[in-house]
This record gives structure tokens, C-alpha cells and sequence, in this order.
């Protein structure tokens, strides 16, 4: 744990990872408290008077059904990174453990489980959600993070097999295995914190990901269902207008944008931090 | 060498197969008919849906369809689509051109413009120009495509009338029109697109490109080479970044994927003639031939752009097969 | 940085931008040709008629085959579909009746196919042959199913005789289908046409004949010089692609395209903004309503558990300000039907006015019916079950996704929660066709003939999904067809007893905006088929230059 707490310390110390750090946490914090102190957009849509430009009443302007953009900008916030955190957690652990087993067990288990990567892999994720996702009938916010986690992982579970066979190698993993010490406690103890930190970067910059792929599918039209705002679904209803209220679409992006910049800056501080070689 | 050739090329092929069996499986284990679609906005009678059902092989149970989809595979036929009602094959190899050009440019983008800013980087380490060009890469790649073509194809194309906002060509271009008035046509509906793909895009090989220029600048030849006092272009340019190229072949099995992906979204947002808006048809359409043909062809174009990164790899650099 | 390292750099951009510049002015350039471009939201694929079934039957082919080939007659400006009166000649340059089961039709002796043969009673009897055959023509044949024979007296005369007499034998016998080429279709296999050369490169007898197809951005169409109902004036006609609706308006606000059918509401003022081009309302064929499921969606053997009482159906209808959505939505040129009639059906003339919103009213049935908020939650309820329906919807639409959430508000007011449930566009359709739903909000683009009414509102009805039925309105609707005295009064008599039973909430029937770059002169849009008096336009010989912006 010190290891990462070191690693934590030291993209803190770049500036570029301070600013992904802090903007992350104003994001974060606006999803947290945001709903609270502006008023819920959905509540009293005024039809008669939609698409106002930005000004002093509404700072993002209103979208086509007169709904303030910034109070569903910063709604979508607790939806755009909760999905991703929660299915990134998801992918990462997935894919932790089908990376262990594959490169510790070796063998069989290990050519079957690469082989399905393998062809996982030559199928672009958005094809396979596109797919998968046809076979639910109504998407909770839930299934979409158990679907999105569910797909995410095969690159995750290379890169741990990487590590694994790389550690595996290390004199004091050899020894342990000489002095006997059983497979779960090499696994826990020297596997897995080992390679920790590429995990914490490939997490990191999965969050950025996850949010672009969310944003996409809800583009599509299959990822969150309305009323709730999500940034993607806000883009997909200014698609008509943007000749006409091009802010309706142009903020959720930026929000978009800002996100996935600072998830980016701070996993690409870590990664630095990993690997100091190519700071 | 060729014993190490035919396990990869092996390889390369069950990674083929399990795509095929995923994509089948998953395409069949959706709800929704292809027929059901007809019955949208009018009544359709039982008779109608029988005759269309066995037009399309839509009666057969779903093995059945497995196994004359991978018979017909066999003999290049990938079956008729719903939609279009015509071949599969004939469709993709009209649409396949299109999606080469916008994701053909976008590839010699990055590795042009995009391998010299990311040598440039490296040769500056730290510097301003370092940090600033890895902050705008970064800002890029974190931007939806589909939203920044929408602000694109707006701002460029609607309101300043600079560029064409969507299509492939003017369709009014008179047919005696000269090869370089449509190249420079096409060219100039090709710029949006492009700029939108290589934006969101770019910061990839940038990244590479500086990490794997860094790695060269550390060894001992460089300094060696610049104690001969040699100019600092010459150890850069001769130097370094011959050595410093060839991990970025390995960026080619990376792209495929991001170039499909990203062209679903940017095609159908500019219009481009290609299989991203194809694809992206579909899959609404539930057009299971059409839909399995156009996965199938980038499944294939993914696996064999990682097969011909490997290769070219371990040509380069025998060490790769041992490992 | 010097400025001398500046230099080139500005000189390439210097170089771009005049590059830019100067393709601009060469798109205006095209502009004084005589050509127009029209941007579509599909392409057409076989544009042949007895070919479009399937997928095929889209708009994209039909707007292509309306240019491609002419039919028998057409119809008049009222689109009054019942009796002989209201069509206007085209293939056919008169038409007599010899009784009331058999019409007679005299060929225009000047048709021709594109490839210079005269059309011949001969074409039209192939033709008929062709289309009546269901398992070549499912959905045709259906529509073809009351002619009992297409006989030729010589070159140029063709009988029709009718199974039996009803008010809509002249629409279908010129409608649903345009006559084909015999003499180059007769050697061609019937049921491998569609593969054929000539469904790649069609020969009709329209004002425009087919030149060439770029799969996925355009169809290109020709004038036919000596089309025998007038050279058309626009010598190209282009069908441009594009399935995005904001590439499509892109296209048009760009100066890339001359006309659009449907813009997007929302955007019409910034289109209208753009002084180059033309608005003009077009009466269209969409008709919108909340259908209620009178039946258990798990259970179909079941009546609804809160949808079958008429009381709470009325309580939804009254409780919306049906009004006002269609004027957030639709704008100025929507309008809210009276039963299920969109702007394109001739009975809409004749029907009331649909009933404003009654609150009181609404809260005063749901009340009669047992429901009330026990829980004081704003949600009423029932024997401890919440009055909850869902409203399913395909997510490929944006009008009925706008127009969900503020129906949501609006019910809210009198205590009916509605949970939206957006589906994917095939699943939707699924489980609409199995009646797996609350309250359905369905779209439908309606033919010009009231008699498919029968298909969604009659008992046995093939797209009844919502087990709606009552015999009173199946027997009026039946004498309106047959036209036993007045078809049009019987229609609103059915009208009012739909409307009276709540058996869906009739929303919207908007016209749509369709623009046109105001170079084109004697600019008319016909509601049925958008483009279909396109060959009596002409294009200003003084080209209009100028920008709005």
C-alpha cells in the first residue's frame, strides 16, 4: 500500500497530474453536491419558451424543451462518472484475475483463456455493446455498468498476465516458490501488489475511456435512458439544433471534455510515476 | 522462422474463428426480427412475413443458418442483405473504398504529423513545448468524435461556409470535369472528416512515439554520436528515431480498432459513403447479413493488422520470437 | 520563434485559405446550372414498382420510381380517394365506367419508355399480372386484391373489373402501382428481376429517366427531352444521402443542397433565417398517439388491470394540453387530430375540432374510478397499487422522445406516473406487435385512403395491437368503404365513436416544413409524394446570389 501511496505522491508532484487531480475532484465534487444546489432541471420543463441563448438566468443557455443546461450538465456529472468508475472497477478486477489465473496456471488454461482475448479483441468494443446490449429490453443504469465492466477487461487481463510472467521470474517469487509458500499467498503478496501500479494507471485512464464509450452508446441512443440527463444523451438531442442552439450541445461536450482530459493527465502522472523513464 | 510463422498464422486464424462464433451468437441471441421493422408504420399481413421470411433464410432454425453462412463463407458469399437486397460482398467492396480513404488519411496523418510532434517532444523533454503539445494531444483524445464533428461540420462547414459539411463529392460536378478537379473535390470534402479522426486520435501516437524516442536518446551511441559532433538534426533524425520507429509499428495493430470505431460515429455525422454509416445502418435494421458481413470484414482487418505487426516485427528484431 | 520561421507557415495557410475560398465560389457557380439537389434520408435501392416490398418499400424508392414512372392517373389537389372525379390523367388519357364494377382506361398514344417503345395496354396488363402474384408482391397484391381481372381491348384500352362495387376503385386501380415495361422485363425471370440489370438502371415512362446510382451519397436522374407531358425544366435531379438528420440539414444550410423535405422543428427558424431559401408547410402523412392496451400485456386473455376502463383513458386525454404540445414540438403547423387522421386524409376536412383539456374533468373521472392518493405522495393509487403505466417508445425518435417527457410532466398534475421506456428500434417494434405494453406511442405514416383505418381500429384488424373493438364502429367503418351513401359522413361517424371510447389519445398531425432554394419557380409540393411535380418547376434564369449570414 505504501507503494501507492508513493505513486499518488508523486504524480501529485507533477503539475500536470495536480491539474487532472484537482479538476477530477471538481467534477467529482459537482456530481456529488451539484444536484443539490441546482434546482432539478427536470422538474417544470417551460415549453413555450425553449432554446434561449446563455445569459444571466440560465449561464449554459436552455436546450429545445427549456430545460437549464448547466443544471443537467452538472446532473449528468453523478451519471457520466459513476457508470465509469463503478465499471472500470469492474473490468479491472475481471480482468486482474482472469490475468493471474492465465499467468500463473500456464498452460491449457492459459492458451484457452488468450485464444477468447484474443477474438474478443478483433471485435471493437462498441460492436460488441452494440450487440449486447440489443438483448436487454430497458438498460438500468446497473446492467449498462455490469455490461460496459463485462467488456472491458481483455486488455486489462493482458497486461496483468504480462506482469505476472515477468514477476514470476524475479528471484524472491522463485525463492518463495522453493520455501514452499502456497500459490494464494505468492498470489496476494507478491503477484498482485507487483502490479498494482499498472493496474492503477490502466484504471485511470479506463475511467476516460469508459466515460467516451458511454457518451457514444447514449449517442446511439442505447445507453441511458431519458429523463435522466447523461452527457451523451444530451449531445444525442442537440444533434437537430445545433444550427440553431449549438449551446445545448456544445457544454455537455466541454463537460465531456474536461472530464476525460483530467482522468488523463492524472493516469498519464502515474503512469510517469511507474515508469519514470519516459516522464 | 517458419515453424514460428505458421503457429502465429495459426493463431491468427482460431482468433478468427472464435470472432465468427462470438459475433453469430450474439447477433442471433438479440430480440427483434428483421421483419418486425416492416410492420412499423402499416398492418403486415402473415402471408407477407412468410414470403419474406423465406426469402431471407430467416425460416431455417438458427444451426442451420451457422453452417450455410460459413458454407457460403467459404465461396466469398456472405448471403443477401434485408435492406439493401442485394449481395453483402457487392456492398461492402462499394463501401470499403471510402472508409480506406477517410481512415487511410487519418493513418498517414499520425504517422507523419504525429511521429514528428512526438519526436519533437522528446527531443525537448520538459520543455514548454514538451508539456503544451502533450496537454493539446491529451485535450484531443479526451473529445468525443462524434461531438467535435458536429462542431466542426457547424462552425466550418454551416456558418463560415469554408469546407463542405458533409459528402464524399459534389454530386453536380459536371462528369467531363478533369481527375484533378475531383481529386481536389474530393479532397476538399475529405478535410472535416479527417481533422475530426486525427484529432481525437493523434495523441496515441504522439505518446509512442516520445516514449519510445526517449528510450533511444538514454543509450550510449547518441551520446557517442553527438561527442563526433554531429549536428543535432542529423543525431535525431539518423540516429535516433531509425532505431526509435520500430515500436511504433506495433501502433498499427492498436489503430484498426480506434479507426472503425471512430468512423461509425464520424461517418454518419459527415455523411461519408463508408462501412462505419454502413454498420451503423445495420445494426438498427437488425440486417443480421449485412451486420455479420461488415463485423466480419473488421474482425478480419484487426486480426490480420496485429498478424502483419508481428511479423514485421520479429523481421526486425529476431529476439521477438523467443519470448 | 523568428519571424522568418514564421514565414512559410503563413504561407501555407495564406495558400489554404484562398483554396477554400475559392472552391466556395465555385459550389454558387454550379448553382446556375440546371440542376437541383435534394437531400434524402435513405437512397434508393430498387426503385421499380412491384419491386418495392420488404425493405424495399421506402420512401427513398418510391420518391425515385414517382420520377422513373408515371401512373395511370394521379390524384387531385384534395386527394380525395373515393369515386372516379377528383384523379388526374397521366398514363391514361381518359377513363369511362361501364357499370359499377368495371373501368375502362385509353392510353395517351404519345407515352413512351425511356428506350423510345410506346407504352401499350399490353405493359399495364403485365404489370397487373406481376403485382397481383403475392408471393412476388406480398404487400401489393394485398393492396390489389379487389380487382378480379386487367383485360386489354387493342393497343390502347384496358378494362378493370372489381370483385365487388366500393367507393376506392379508381385509387387502387392508378395508386399502388405504376405500369413496367413488358417487352424488357417478359424475358427476365419474375422472381430474379430485382437482381437484374434492370433494376440496377430502370426504364419508365416518367418525366425523368435514371442515369446513375453512388451507393451511399446520391441517386442522379436526367429530364427525358420529349416526355410527351412537357419537357421538364430542371435538367438534373440529384437524390443526395444522408441518413444523419443534422448531416442532412448541414448539406442544405451549407449551400450543398437546394431542397429538404421534413426539417427538424426545432430548426425551422434557423432555415428560415436563411434568406436563399423557401419555407413551405407540406400537410404530412404522420399521425401520433398514446394507444392504450385494452388487454394485460403479461396476459392477453386478461383486460388491462388500470387501461381497460374508458374512464381512465378519457381522465389521460382531458388531462393533456394537447394544444401546447403539438405547438412546442411542432410549431405553428402541427395540429391535433380528430380520431386517427393525419392532415393527408380528405375526411379530415369534415371532422370537429379535437377537445381542449379539462382538468377538473380528468381528476374527476380518475376519482369516479377508485383512485385516489391515499398516501398523499402526489401519485395516485388504488387498492395499494400506485396508478403507474409505462409509455413505450423507439429510441430512433426524437419528436416522440421530446413530446414523452413533457406528457410526463403533464400527467403528473393529475396524479398518473409515467415511467418513458425508450427501446431499441426492432424490439420495440416486437413487443408493440405483442401487445407487451402499457401505453404504446405509436407514429404512423398513413396511406391517402381512410380504408386502412379498418387495419388498427377494426376487431380482426392485422395491426390491432391494442385488442381495441368495438362492432358499432367496425360496421360503420364497413358502409363507408362500400360506399353506400355518404363515405365521408360515415367516416366521421366512426371517428366520433373512437374518439369517444378513449381508445388512444390522438396527439399530433403536423404539416412539415419542406425548403426550397428560392431559385426554382412554380415551386408545388404534393403531400403524397414529396418530389412528384417536380417536372413543372423551373429554375430562375437570374441566379440569386447572397448570403443571410
Amino acid at each position: 500500500m505504501t507503494a501507492i501511496l508513493q505513486l499518488l505522491q508523486s504524480a501529485w508532484r507533477n503539475p500536470r497530474g495536480r491539474t487532472g487531480a484537482l479538476l477530477l475532484a471538481i467534477v467529482a465534487i459537482a456530481a456529488l453536491v451539484g444536484p443539490w444546489l441546482l434546482p432539478d432541471p427536470l422538474a417544470q420543463p417551460d415549453i413555450l419558451a425553449g432554446g434561449l441563448p446563455p445569459g444571466p438566468g440560465h449561464p449554459f443557455g436552455t436546450d429545445q424543451l427549456s430545460r437549464d443546461v448547466l443544471a443537467r450538465v452538472v446532473n449528468g456529472a453523478r451519471i457520466s462518472l459513476g457508470v465509469s468508475v463503478l465499471a472500470v472497477a469492474l473490468s479491472v478486477t475481471l480482468g486482474a484475475a482472469v490475468g493471474v489465473v492465465s499467468g500463473y496456471w500456464g498452460g491449457a488454461i492459459d492458451a484457452a483463456l488468450m485464444r477468447l482475448v484474443d477474438g474478443a479483441l478483433a471485435i471493437p468494443r462498441l460492436f460488441i455493446l452494440l450487440l449486447v446490449l440489443a438483448v436487454w429490453e430497458r438498460v438500468p443504469v446497473l446492467a449498462l455498468i455490469l455490461i460496459i465492466g463485462a467488456t472491458g477487461w481483455f486488455a486489462t487481463s493482458r497486461l496483468v498476465r504480462g506482469e505476472v510472467l515477468r514477476i514470476r521470474e524475479e528471484g524472491y517469487v522463485q525463492a518463495a516458490e522453493a520455501l514452499g509458500a502456497r500459490r494464494r499467498r505468492i498470489i496476494f503478496r507478491h503477484l498482485l501488489p507487483n502490479a498494482l501500479g499498472p493496474l492503477l494507471v490502466a484504471a485511470t485512464l479506463g475511467v476516460g475511456d469508459v466515460i467516451l464509450l458511454e457518451a457514444g452508446l447514449s449517442f446511439l441512443g442505447l445507453g441511458i435512458q431519458p429523463p435522466t440527463p447523461s452527457w451523451g444523451s444530451m449531445i444525442l438531442d442537440s444533434r437537430e439544433v445545433m444550427v440553431s442552439a449549438p449551446w445545448a450541445g456544445i457544454f455537455p461536450g466541454l463537460a465531456i471534455v474536461i472530464t476525460v482530459l483530467s482522468a488523463n493527465l492524472f493516469g498519464d502522472a502515474l503512469r510517469d510515476a511507474v515508469d519514470p523513464r519516459s516522464a | 522462422m517458419g515453424g514460428w510463422l505458421l503457429r502465429r498464422a495459426l493463431q491468427a486464424v482460431a482468433t478468427l474463428v472464435v470472432a465468427i462464433v462470438l459475433l453469430f451468437v450474439l447477433m442471433r441471441a438479440a430480440p427483434g426480427d428483421p421483419l418486425f421493422r416492416l410492420s412499423a408504420d402499416r398492418p403486415i399481413s402473415q402471408k407477407e412475413i412468410e414470403v419474406l421470411r423465406a426469402r431471407y433464410g430467416l425460416d431455417q432454425p438458427v444451426g442451420r443458418q451457422l453452417l450455410a453462412f460459413v458454407g457460403g463463407l467459404a465461396r466469398g458469399d456472405l448471403g443477401v442483405s434485408i435492406e439493401y437486397g442485394r449481395p453483402v460482398t457487392s456492398l461492402l467492396v462499394e463501401r470499403l473504398p471510402a472508409t480506406m480513404l477517410l481512415g487511410g488519411s487519418v493513418l498517414l496523418l499520425n504517422f507523419t504529423v504525429g511521429l514528428w510532434l512526438g519526436v519533437r517532444q522528446a527531443v525537448r523533454r520538459g520543455a514548454r513545448e514538451d508539456r503544451w503539445l502533450t496537454t493539446l494531444s491529451l485535450t484531443g483524445y479526451a473529445m468525443p468524435s462524434f461531438w467535435l464533428g458536429l462542431v466542426l461540420a457547424w462552425l466550418v462547414g454551416v456558418e463560415w461556409r469554408l469546407l463542405p459539411a458533409a459528402g464524399m463529392q459534389d454530386p453536380l460536378l459536371s462528369s467531363d470535369a478533369g481527375v484533378l478537379a475531383r481529386a481536389g473535390d474530393v479532397l476538399r470534402h475529405l478535410v472535416l472528416p479527417v481533422l475530426t479522426l486525427s484529432v481525437v486520435s493523434i495523441a496515441a501516437t504522439m505518446r509512442y512515439q516520445r516514449a519510445a524516442m526517449l528510450e533511444v536518446l538514454h543509450l550510449p551511441y547518441i551520446v557517442t554520436a553527438r561527442a563526433k559532433g554531429l549536428s543535432e538534426r542529423v543525431v535525431t533524425w539518423r540516429h535516433a528515431w531509425r532505431n526509435a520507429l520500430f515500436p511504433v509499428i506495433t501502433l498499427f495493430g492498436l489503430w484498426l480498432p480506434i479507426l472503425v470505431t471512430g468512423s461509425v460515429f464520424v461517418e454518419a455525422v459527415f455523411a461519408w459513403p463508408g462501412l462505419g454509416s454502413l454498420a451503423a445502418g445495420a445494426v438498427g435494421a437488425r440486417d443480421y447479413p449485412l451486420l455479420m458481413g461488415a463485423s466480419l470484414l473488421v474482425a478480419a482487418l484487426v486480426v490480420a493488422g496485429g498478424f502483419l505487426t508481428d511479423v514485421t516485427y520479429a523481421l526486425l528484431d529476431p529476439r521477438v520470437r523467443i519470448g | 520563434m523568428s519571424a522568418a520561421r514564421w514565414r512559410p507557415r503563413l504561407t501555407v495557410i495564406a495558400v489554404l485559405a484562398m483554396w477554400c475560398s475559392s472552391r466556395a465560389g465555385a459550389q454558387s457557380e454550379s448553382a446556375t446550372t440546371t440542376g437541383i439537389v435534394i437531400v434524402t434520408g435513405q437512397q434508393a435501392t430498387t426503385p421499380v414498382p412491384t419491386l418495392m416490398e420488404g425493405a424495399a418499400n421506402s420512401v427513398g424508392n418510391q420518391d425515385v420510381a414517382d420520377q422513373l414512372f408515371l401512373r395511370l392517373a394521379e390524384m387531385g389537389p384534395k386527394l380525395l380517394t373515393a369515386g372516379d372525379r377528383d384523379f388526374v390523367p397521366a398514363l391514361a388519357r381518359s377513363w369511362t365506367r361501364r357499370d359499377s364494377t368495371t373501368l375502362v382506361f385509353e392510353l395517351d398514344p404519345r407515352a413512351r419508355w425511356h428506350d423510345g417503345v410506346p407504352v401499350t395496354a399490353r405493359d399495364v396488363i403485365f404489370t397487373f399480372k406481376r403485382a397481383k402474384n403475392p408471393d412476388l408482391a406480398p404487400r401489393v397484391s394485398e393492396l390489389l386484391r379487389q380487382i378480379t381481372s386487367v383485360t386489354a381491348e387493342g393497343d390502347s384500352r384496358v378494362v378493370f373489373r372489381f370483385a365487388r362495387a366500393y367507393a376506392e376503385q379508381f385509387y387502387d386501380a392508378t395508386y399502388h402501382v405504376a405500369p413496367i415495361p413488358a417487352h424488357l422485363l417478359d424475358s427476365i425471370p419474375s422472381d430474379s428481376v430485382s437482381r437484374s440489370s434492370f433494376a440496377a438502371s430502370p426504364v419508365g415512362s416518367g418525366p425523368y429517366r435514371w442515369v446513375r446510382s453512388v451507393p451511399g451519397q446520391f441517386v442522379e436522374l436526367a429530364a427525358v427531352p420529349d416526355f410527351f407531358l412537357g419537357r421538364p425544366k430542371i435538367e438534373r435531379v440529384i437524390l443526395r444521402t444522408a441518413v444523419e438528420p443534422s448531416a442532412r440539414l448541414n448539406l442544405l444550410l451549407s449551400g450543398q443542397a437546394d431542397a429538404m423535405d421534413i426539417i427538424p422543428p426545432p430548426s425551422v427558424g434557423r432555415v428560415a433565417s436563411d434568406t436563399t431559401l423557401r419555407l413551405i408547410a407540406v400537410p404530412s402523412s404522420t399521425m401520433g398517439y398514446l394507444l392504450f392496451n385494452q388487454r394485460d400485456p403479461k396476459n392477453r386473455a386478461r383486460p388491462h388491470s388500470i387501461l381497460a376502463d374508458s374512464r381512465v383513458r378519457r381522465a389521460i386525454t382531458l388531462g393533456l394540453e394537447r394544444n401546447q404540445l403539438v405547438q412546442a414540438v411542432f410549431g405553428s403547423h402541427g395540429m391535433v387530430p380528430y380520431g386517427p387522421v393525419s392532415q393527408l386524409l380528405w375526411i379530415r376536412h369534415r371532422s370537429p375540432r379535437a377537445e381542449g383539456p379539462n382538468v377538473s374533468e380528468a381528476r374527476r373521472l380518475l376519482a369516479a374510478t377508485g383512485w385516489g392518493d391515499s398516501d398523499a405522495d402526489g401519485t395516485l393509487d388504488r387498492e395499494g397499487r400506485p396508478l403507474r403505466l409505462v409509455l413505450s417508445l423507439p429510441n430512433t425518435s426524437g419528436i416522440r422522445r421530446q413530446m414523452a417527457l413533457l406528457i410526463q410532466e403533464q400527467l403528473r398534475r393529475i396524479g398518473v406516473q409515467i415511467e418513458i421506456q425508450q427501446l431499441e428500434f426492432p424490439i420495440y417494434l416486437e413487443r408493440r406487435s405483442a401487445g407487451d405494453f402499457d401505453v404504446d406511442f405509436s407514429s404512423v405514416n398513413q396511406d391517402p385512403s381512410p380504408s386502412g383505418l379498418t387495419q388498427s381500429w377494426g376487431c380482426t384488424g392485422g395491426n390491432n395491437v391494442a385488442g381495441y373493438c368495438d362492432r358499432g364502429v367496425d360496421s360503420v367503418m364497413e358502409q363507408a368503404i362500400g360506399g353506400r351513401g355518404d363515405p365521408g359522413e360515415k367516416w366521421i361517424e366512426a371517428l366520433t365513436k373512437i374518439e369517444q371510447d378513449a381508445a388512444a389519445t390522438f396527439l399530433y398531425a403536423p404539416a412539415f416544413m419542406y425548403a426550397v432554394n428560392r431559385r426554382f419557380r412554380g415551386v408545388t409540393i404534393t403531400p403524397q409524394s414529396a418530389w412528384l411535380s417536380l417536372r413543372k418547376w423551373s429554375v430562375s434564369p437570374v441566379p440569386i446570389v447572397g448570403r443571410s449570414h
